[in-house]
């Protein structure tokens, strides 16, 4: 047996416990650092997997970059950090159903669809490669993905900004 | 591999005794200059010109009785300075401070790790660093931790996009994002020479980064009774400004990695060149605080989204075209 | 380290350039214009869509990928990017009085408007699975913004958050059913995908049907079927009229147009499965709709289900599938844009200021007062209803009688018997316009040149796929033709 096994579900039993904790907190900044470590346990899964990269991304835009913002946006809603928030609503017997069904079919999958996978996993360092391809193959989707977050800011302005007069 | 993890674990233990070692005597030194600066002496009084200060300061420090105010969160509470230190510490696990030397036959590098994605590393967990104040502000249950607190890391978060970019232009021309490889590709010329522009703008990052003068609003004294460490007392405290200056000393060995060449120079030994550069860009530092007055907040954010952002993308794309042309 | 650019086709995009550049110059000049005197935007948006429909006629020639076959340049797509083009003038051309009238001109709504049309298009070409959802999300984070854009009232901003909600959830479900399609197939790019299923590969993967599974409520949700609808009839209601217009003809098009590409080009070979489950989508989603819009007083509230409605009678074709279906959705998807972006104009025209006249009662009496623009809305109900001779009809016509040929018969009597029903309701409005005595007064309507062209526009389009469609039809079938091989 290889470390890698042990520290695969220490990490996963890390994202998966804060996770919960992001779902049934009952204090909602308890619940965003929560979220912090989640992001956390995933960004630890990436290095297991070899993707350096995309770990260090993750930390950098989901922990660094939006979950400050989430939590700056719970600090100024005094009244949603405030511990008398409910949490569950009266659908929670039907949402546990779908979600629990929806659990059920992604692990049958899982399981039978692993050894049958396709994908071939790239052996070489992962840093170069991605920014290769992002400017050959895949260089449409990259300059979309500029246009789509020019929307995305000219939309926050709108919905943000004082009006004037 | 027994052998690799004892020379690891050396490695580990003098880089970071020598960090915090550092940081404690930067107190010594920061009073020492502004003194000099304002035309006083600073500390004269515990050893040779206050020498043993920083020690007589930790032990005050570490005795000091710890409060815990009654409404904190205290999970949160406690957890906070740690999350603050930690960061501030980690981040020199990359930093290169020599190439190489041989110590009883063995080559070995001066470096604790070289990781290929260096640079990002430190900025994902730069980027931690905010966690600590936000946290902190928050479990005080004090309002003026917590205007404090969402003050830094609106600062924090605004400048972090411009210093990320502001050394694109470095990462572009090195190809590399490690930080090793930056160095090596400094070894014709300093990168300050061929990106002064993103230099500047990593300059002024680093040091709103850091929460200092001119940047200090998180804690103004005048407006927030110190912001969001105000209810934070003894050791925790300590950890809050071990932290702040920790930050100094990471964002300086930084700067003298991207820009001013690392290790490399003439005559003197590869880390005295390093430790020599980190200190001059300490020195600015101190010096910054001793003579600029603090921003206004609006002018602040202004400055960093309205004049830097621009400004560093501007430079990646001039960058760019100019190796394109070449 | 040297990086060998791969040829960049940028003739194959000049559709889609035209249309962001467009976007860009708007943003620019916006900033130049005084607050009260936004029209010009409209007529350079107006500008910019004919010369990216002038740009894209070149590309009909001969079928071709570009971007490493991460875009498709066949008739299919060049049908839906000159479909999503006309939407969009059309949204335009009802947009600008309207605006003005809520006091809501502002010039990034154009920009906006540019940036979802150029989601959809890149929706409709999209040969590769990534270039798909970001087409999708800039289109869904346009409209996002574009069903707020009446900040200060509650509704609008309702919707906004609900379409927000449930559309980054839709998405959520989308991503991982392109992972799992990933997984199974080991590529996101559409055509090896179908190579990898064509080769016989062993269809019983789990992972296979899982991702088409999620990608099926992906899809879902963006085109409001039973039971992922819950949100359509609060966004479609709060959002500022000429935006509800927009997303009922356009969203609904460019969702299906990827849709369109991905099930019936790609997962063909798993056509027996998951026909079987959008068989059920749609006589749900058809029920669903026309029943619950009979109780509807509201009328943007009845378009909504009745959109609804629509999704289901297109989906009875997709489950048709081959020749026929195909063709028959691209005629749909049409007809069902011009006669609702010309519904949305009469409500837009006899709207008032405060998003005001819009129940079903102050339609009452209105067939005196203003004859013509209760014709035209008379013409749309007709066609809605699917009545002869108009689009509607030959829509559902081509819809029905691919079901009845590919052996859906019962479909088909389902699909039929849901047309008859909605009969009740889209009659309805006309009843009211013409039988009732007029209300009491209330305030002139404004018009506009643009409102009119776009009206005269629906109108003879309407009329003319209704009494003439061969020719529509045989494009249509020209352009499904390669998509099914």
């Amino acid at each position: 047996m290889s470390i890698e096994l042990p520290v695969f579900y220490f990490l996963a039993a890390i994202t998966i416990g804060a996770a919960l904790i992001v779902v049934l907190g009952r204090n909602i900044v308890h619940c965003a650092f929560s979220l912090v470590l989640a992001f956390f346990g995933v960004a630890g899964l990436y290095v297991l997997l070899d993707a350096e990269f995309l770990a260090a991304v993750q930390v950098l835009i989901y922990v660094g970059g939006i979950t400050i913002l989430l939590l700056f946006a719970i600090m100024l809603t005094s009244r949603a950090s405030g511990p008398g928030v409910r949490i569950l609503n009266e659908q929670l017997g039907l949402s546990a159903l779908i979600a629990g069904g929806l659990f059920f079919l992604l692990i049958y999958a899982l399981w039978k669809g692993i050894p049958a996978l396709a994908i071939k996993v790239p052996t070489q360092a992962n840093v170069p490669t991605i920014g290769r391809v992002l400017m050959t193959s895949y260089v449409l989707p990259f300059e979309v993905a500029s246009v789509l977050l020019l929307a995305a800011l000219v939309g926050a302005l709108i919905l943000a900004r004082k009006e004037k007069d | 591999m027994f052998e690799f993890i004892i020379i690891m674990l050396v490695k580990i233990a003098v880089v970071f005794g020598a960090l915090l070692l550092t940081v404690a005597y930067l107190t010594w030194l920061e009073r020492k200059v502004i003194g000099d600066i304002q035309v006083r002496l600073g500390p004269m009084r515990v050893g040779y010109h206050g020498l043993l200060q920083p020690i007589a300061d930790g032990l005050k420090l570490l005795f000091k009785e710890d409060i815990i105010p009654a409404e904190a969160d205290r999970t949160v509470y406690l957890l906070a300075p740690l999350v603050a230190i930690i960061p501030a510490l980690i981040s020199f696990a990359v930093i290169p401070f020599g190439s190489q030397v041989k110590i009883l036959g063995r080559t070995i590098d001066l470096y604790i790790t070289d990781v290929n994605i260096g640079i990002l590393f430190i900025f994902a967990v730069a980027s931690l660093g905010v966690y600590g104040i936000v946290l902190a502000g928050w479990s005080s249950n004090n309002k003026y931790s917590l205007l404090g607190a969402m003050r830094s890391s609106a600062q924090m978060i605004s400048y972090e996009l411009s210093m990320g970019l502001s050394i694109v232009g470095v990462l572009m021309m090195a190809q590399s994002l490690s930080l090793v490889q930056i160095v090596k590709a400094q070894s014709v010329v300093w990168f300050i020479l061929l990106q002064p522009v993103g230099f500047l703008i990593y300059l002024i990052c680093a040091v709103a980064e850091t929460n200092r003068a001119p940047f200090d609003l998180p804690e103004a004294e005048t407006e927030l009774v110190a912001g969001f460490h105000v209810e934070y007392s003894s050791m925790k405290f300590a950890l809050f400004f071990l932290a702040e200056y920790a930050n100094i000393v990471t964002v300086s060995a930084l700067a003298t990695t991207l820009f001013l060449g690392g290790w490399q120079g003439p005559l003197l030994p590869p880390v005295a060149w390093f430790l020599l550069k980190v200190f001059a860009f300490i020195f600015l530092f101190v010096w910054l605080r001793a003579t600029l007055p603090r921003f206004r907040y609006d002018q602040l954010m202004g400055f960093g989204w309205k004049v830097l952002l621009p400004v560093s993308l501007a430079n990646i794309l001039v960058t760019g075209l100019i190796m394109a042309w070449r | 380290m040297e990086i060998t650019l791969p040829p960049v086709d940028l003739g194959a995009i000049t559709p889609e350039l035209i249309v962001t550049g467009t976007a860009l110059v708007i943003l620019l000049v916006d900033l130049f214009l005084p607050r009260d005197r936004k029209t010009p935007l409209a007529y350079l948006s107006l500008l910019g869509l004919v010369l990216a429909f002038a740009a894209s006629l070149p590309l009909w020639g001969r079928a071709r990928y570009a971007f490493k076959e991460s875009i498709s340049l066949d008739p299919f797509s060049l049908f839906f990017s000159s479909l999503f083009l006309l939407i969009a003038a059309l949204t335009i051309l009802i947009s600008t009085n309207y605006l003005e009238r809520e006091e809501i001109h502002r010039g990034e709504y154009y920009a906006l408007l540019l940036f979802a049309t150029l989601g959809m298009m890149l929706l409709a070409k999209g040969m590769d699975l990534v270039v798909l959802f970001l087409g999708l999300e800039t289109l869904s984070i346009s409209l996002y913004t574009l069903a707020g854009f009446m900040r200060a009232r509650l509704r609008s901003n309702e919707s906004a958050l609900k379409y927000l909600l449930l559309g980054a959830f839709a998405s959520g479900f989308l991503l991982y059913g392109i992972a799992f399609l990933y997984g199974a197939t080991g590529t996101t790019n559409l055509k090896k995908v179908a190579v990898f299923l064509g080769k016989g590969a062993p269809l019983s993967d789990p992972f296979l049907f899982i991702g088409a599974g999620l990608l099926i409520v992906g899809f879902g949700f963006k085109v409001a079927t039973v039971p992922f609808h819950m949100w359509a009839p609060d966004v479609y209601e709060g959002a500022p009229t000429s935006v509800t217009a927009f997303m009922i003809a356009g969203t609904k098009a460019a969702a299906f147009s990827a849709f369109l590409r991905i099930f019936l080009y790609s997962l063909a070979p798993l056509k027996p499965n998951w026909s079987a489950v959008l068989w059920v989508l749609a006589v749900l989603t058809m029920t669903l709709g026309n029943v619950v819009a009979i109780a509807q007083q509201n009328i943007k509230r009845m378009l909504a289900y009745s959109s609804i409605a629509h999704a289901g009678y297109i989906l009875v074709a997709v489950v048709a599938g081959g020749e026929l279906g195909g063709s028959s959705i691209l005629f749909y998807l049409l007809a069902y844009a011009l006669m609702n972006l010309g519904a949305f104009a009469v409500v837009i025209l006899l709207g008032q200021k405060g998003e005001e006249n819009l129940n079903l009662p102050d339609y009452a009496g209105v067939g005196y007062r203003h004859p013509l623009p209760a014709l035209a809305m008379a013409i749309f109900m007709f066609s809605l209803a699917g009545i002869p001779p108009t689009a509607g009809f030959m829509g559902k016509f081509y819809v029905f009688s691919a079901a009845v040929k590919a052996g859906y018969i019962g479909l088909a009597i389902i699909g039929v018997l849901n047309s008859v029903v909605s009969v009740f309701f889209y009659l309805r409005v006309t009843v009211m316009m013409y039988m009732r005595e007029p209300r009491a007064e209330v305030g002139p309507i404004y018009t506009s040149p643009a409102l009119a062209a776009a009206l005269v526009i629906a109108v003879w389009g309407t009329l003319q796929l209704g009494l003439f469609p061969g020719r529509l039809l045989e494009l249509a079938l020209r352009s499904i033709r390669p998509l099914l091989g």
